[in-house]
């Protein structure tokens, strides 16, 4: 028990500092996507469903990590400002009532860096540690 | 007017009725009655239509709720069945697989193939025949008897119990389905574990409000899920049953009731999920579906009160401007009236003493004498005039004739019946009706009371004064058969009265009524007489008490009319003084009684004072002086010897005046004398302020000298004012020795009466004389 405090407590003073660090995470997209910068909005319509196309008619596909994982949570909180409990019930009621399905999800970020590479249109967040040459970073604003 | 309506009630029965309903309509729109029922029904109308339109927001209101309900419940119960459907899809599936490669492998397989439910939300697992999970799509799943009891023995989709995961997190549905081997027999469970929230992540505050309902029962009993608000439980024991009543709302499957998991009201609908285990319920909170309608129901209940209010307050206004308008209306009508009454009154009566004035008298005369034709009754006219009224006005002044009018008319109206009548004709002349009369008789006890009321002593301004009236008396018909005959008849008795003493009542006589006509023709005679020579002079003497020699001569002024005789100077001098012929008449008494008196000197006689009497208004009239002078120049007599006697009255009309003239008259030698002194009621201390020689004590107060103290009081203050004024003093009217003795002791200069002589004319007179003064000589 008091590990899991001392961990929650951690990443949450971790969180903080990545935002002061200007993020850790980083939205990467296959390297040849046309789509250059995001804007922080666009992100979470994206990751909450609402958005499946940008405004020039390309398509976006979300890929997401485990929610239990660091990246997951640091993700959710620094884009979208959200908990994972929130996040859950969001997604259970838009399944619920049809509204649609989350994203597909990975195991982790180099699950993740496969994922995006492989598809067309994906878009992922990951630790800045794992991207590679397949992968671009994308500005999020 | 009540005849026409008589006739018309015989005429129609209906009438009556239609009177009654117009005098009602009549009242109807009087204002209090008009804007009172205008304010009540319009009141009524606006509270009718406004409890009306909030009964029907009502039924509207939980209408809408109940179709709200029921629309949710559909709704909710198509989600239900569908993520039911795919958890059961997901269950059939992978035992399908299951056959096929091993448990964790099958999961792998189908979730690379995307034909898994997201397993953010989703658990799945298979265990084998004791329970224990062999794969899951989550790490670290356990199994649980909750469903594992259930699986073994049924063969469709079982529902465990809500189970809170070891450890935290929040409670948890698993469904499961069997496994059986090749043998059929139990091999195991494919098990969809999924938190028991989702099941009520479609709850919508915009549509069920904070109070709703959304829950998901077992037909075991237990609630597996439900929420309120924000609020989720699980595992409650619901009264399962009780959930589905018969009666239902309006024709649909809402009821209202009180639902288990708490004491709210709500429009609640429960509907059995098909080929599952399970039932939906939706409910609707009462209060907060029809907490609109509450605030709607005040905002109409506001608005119908302040509409009220302002009717009220409009009406109220209405009524209040009316009723004052109906006031002011009714204010001048009657001040209308009012005004009428009193011109008429003025029109009518007297001003002085509120009596019926003579238009007035004239027409009740009229209708009693009407009456009394048709009754064949006799009426009474009464004409009174008071007795020398006129000589206390003149010396007294108005205000006090006033106030002896108004109190002659108080009595007069206190002496006769209710029904008889006094009315005041002008000046000092009162009438007074007596109405059915039988006889003569009867008319003599109301005069008689009227002329003791009128008798008594007045007392005004200090002083009391004695006044008399003269009745005169007519009766309807005998004197008269129309008003101007018995008015005129009345008049000639009251004149009748006067020259029969005043102070009593004459009864109307045919022989009365000759003198009257005579008198008509009175005035032109009198006109005539100086030119005609018929006036003539009668003489008395005055003789000195205490020597009894005659020393003196009053000249009286007699008319020798050709028919009537003998004419008494009362019967015409008022008369002369009106029309003004006193004063040549007067000019040629002057004139003829001062020859006369030289005419005697020279036939030897010794010289005689001759008294001529003045009238008032000789004694005022300019040319006095000069016809004074002319008719001793004339005559040549000494100015001395002719004395001037004026009446109190005739003096005190204007003081100043009759000062200034009494001095130019004396200033000629001539002497003065008051007449009738005592009778004028003039103020005793403003005779010093007259230039005078003598006064003359009235004969009224010798009469009864002897006998009544009164009058010989006054005889004797007289007297003795007359003395200390140094003036002589004159006794009129002795009648016999007493007399005479009596005014000798109190040393009254001269006398003169009946004792001594009558008037009588010159020759008889002289005659007398020397009678006298041969009878005289030998006493000293």
């Amino acid at each position: 028990m008091p590990s899991r405090l001392t961990v929650t407590g951690w990443s949450v003073v971790l969180g903080f500092m990545i935002d002061s660090a200007c993020a850790d995470v980083v939205v990467v997209v296959p390297q040849h996507s046309p789509v250059e910068r995001l804007s922080r909005e666009q992100v979470m319509d994206i990751y909450l469903g609402r958005l499946t196309r940008l405004s020039d008619g390309t398509p976006v596909v979300p890929i997401d990590q485990r929610e239990g994982s660091t990246t997951y949570r640091e993700f959710y909180q620094q884009y979208l400002g959200q908990s994972p409990a929130q996040i859950k019930a969001h997604w259970s009621k838009l399944i619920f009532t049809g509204h649609g399905q989350p994203p597909r999800s990975v195991a982790d970020d180099s699950a993740v860096a496969d994922a995006v590479s492989q598809t067309r249109h994906a878009i992922g967040y990951l630790d800045p540690d794992f991207v590679d040459a397949r992968l671009r970073v994308v500005a999020v604003e | 007017m009540s005849k026409p309506r008589g006739v018309a009630e015989e005429r129609d029965p209906s009438t009556p009725d239609r009177a009654g309903a117009s005098r009602w309509l009549h009242r109807l729109v009087e204002p209090p009655v008009l804007f009172t029922g205008l304010a009540v029904l319009v009141l009524a109308v606006v509270w009718v239509a406004t409890l009306n339109l909030i009964a029907r927001e009502c039924v509207a209101a939980e209408r809408t709720a109940a179709v709200v309900a029921a629309d949710t419940a559909q709704t909710y119960e198509a989600q239900v069945v569908r993520a039911l459907r795919e958890i059961d899809t997901t269950l059939k599936l992978v035992r399908h697989d299951l056959g096929h490669a091993p448990p964790q492998k099958v999961l792998a397989g189908l979730r690379a193939d995307d034909l898994l439910p997201p397993r953010l939300l989703f658990t799945v697992s298979v265990t084998d025949a004791r329970g224990d999970v062999i794969a899951s799509t989550h790490p670290a799943t356990i199994g649980s008897e909750n469903y594992l009891r259930l699986a073994r023995i049924d063969d469709g989709m079982v529902v465990g119990k809500p189970r809170h995961p070891v450890g935290e997190g929040e409670a948890r549905l698993s469904f499961g389905r069997r496994i059986e081997d090749a043998a059929g027999q139990f091999a195991g469970v494919v098990v969809v574990t999924v938190e028991a929230s989702h099941f009520v992540s479609g709850y919508d505050p915009e549509v069920l409000g904070e109070r709703g309902l959304l829950a998901l029962v077992g037909t075991d009993g237990v609630s597996r899920v439900s929420r309120t608000g924000h609020a989720e439980d699980t595992g409650s024991i619901i009264d399962y049953e009780a959930l589905f009543p018969d009666t239902a709302l309006g024709g649909m499957p809402v009821v209202m009731a009180v639902d288990g998991w708490d004491d709210v009201r709500r429009y609640t609908v429960a509907r059995e999920l098909y080929e599952f285990p399970l039932a939906i319920v939706v409910g609707l909170s009462e209060a907060e579906s029809l907490a609109p309608l509450a605030a709607l129901e005040r905002t109409y209940l506001r608005r119908a009160a302040l509409a009220s209010l302002l009717l009220i307050a409009v009406m109220g206004l209405l009524g209040r401007l009316s009723w004052q308008l109906q006031k002011a209306r009714l204010g001048v009508m009657e001040e209308r009236a009012e005004h009428a009454r009193r011109v008429e009154h003025l029109a009518f009566h007297d001003n002085l003493t509120g009596l019926p004035n003579r238009a007035l008298f004239s027409q009740l005369l009229t209708r009693s004498m009407h009456q009394a034709k048709r009754y064949d009754k006799k009426l009474a006219l009464l004409f009174l005039d008071l007795d020398r009224f006129k000589l206390i006005n003149d010396s007294l002044g108005h205000d006090v004739g006033d106030e002896l009018l108004q109190e002659m008319s108080r009595r007069l109206r206190s002496s006769i019946r209710e029904s008889d009548i006094v009315a005041r004709l002008g000046g000092d002349e009162f009438v007074i009706l007596l109405p059915e009369i039988t006889d003569r008789s009867e008319v003599t006890p109301v005069t008689d009371k009227i002329l003791s009321a009128v008798a008594s002593p007045v007392t005004l301004l200090g002083q009391e004064f004695r006044l008399s009236v003269s009745i005169g008396a007519a009766l309807y018909p005998d004197d008269g058969e129309d008003e101007q005959t018995l008015m005129k008849s009345a008049d000639t008795a009251m004149y009748h009265a006067k020259e029969a003493g005043k102070n009593n009542a004459q009864f109307y006589s045919g022989k009365l009524n000759s003198d009257s006509l005579e008198r008509l023709t009175f005035e032109s005679s009198l006109r005539k007489a100086l030119e005609n020579r018929e006036f003539r002079l009668y003489y008395q003497s005055k003789q000195e008490t205490h020597s009894g020699r005659i020393t003196g001569v009053e000249a009286l002024l007699r008319w020798q009319h050709p028919e009537l005789g003998l004419v008494a100077p009362m019967q015409f001098i008022p008369l002369a003084e009106e029309n003004g012929l006193i004063v040549p008449i007067g000019r040629w008494v002057l004139q003829t009684a001062c020859r006369q008196n030289v005419e005697w000197q020279n036939a030897g006689f010794p010289a005689l004072s001759m008294a001529v009497n003045l009238s008032a208004r000789q004694f005022h009239d300019e040319g006095l002086l000069d016809d004074i002078e002319a008719a001793l120049s004339a005559s040549g007599m000494a100015p001395e010897l002719l004395e001037l006697e004026i009446t109190e009255s005739a003096v005190m009309r204007d003081m100043a005046h009759a000062v200034r003239v009494l001095q130019a008259v004396r200033a000629l030698g001539v002497q003065v004398a008051i007449d009738d002194f005592g009778t004028g009621y003039s103020s005793l201390s403003r005779l010093k302020e007259f230039p005078l020689d003598a006064i003359k004590i009235d004969g009224s107060f010798i009469h009864n000298v002897v006998d009544c103290a009164e009058d010989s009081g006054v005889t004797e203050a007289i007297i003795e004012l007359g003395k200390s004024l140094g003036l002589r003093v004159v006794a009129e009217g002795v009648e016999s020795k007493d007399q005479v003795d009596y005014l000798r002791t109190r040393s009254c200069d001269q006398f003169q009466g009946f004792y001594v002589d009558r008037p009588m004319p010159a020759h008889e007179f002289i005659a007398m004389v020397r009678e006298h003064s041969a009878g005289a000589e030998p006493s000293p």
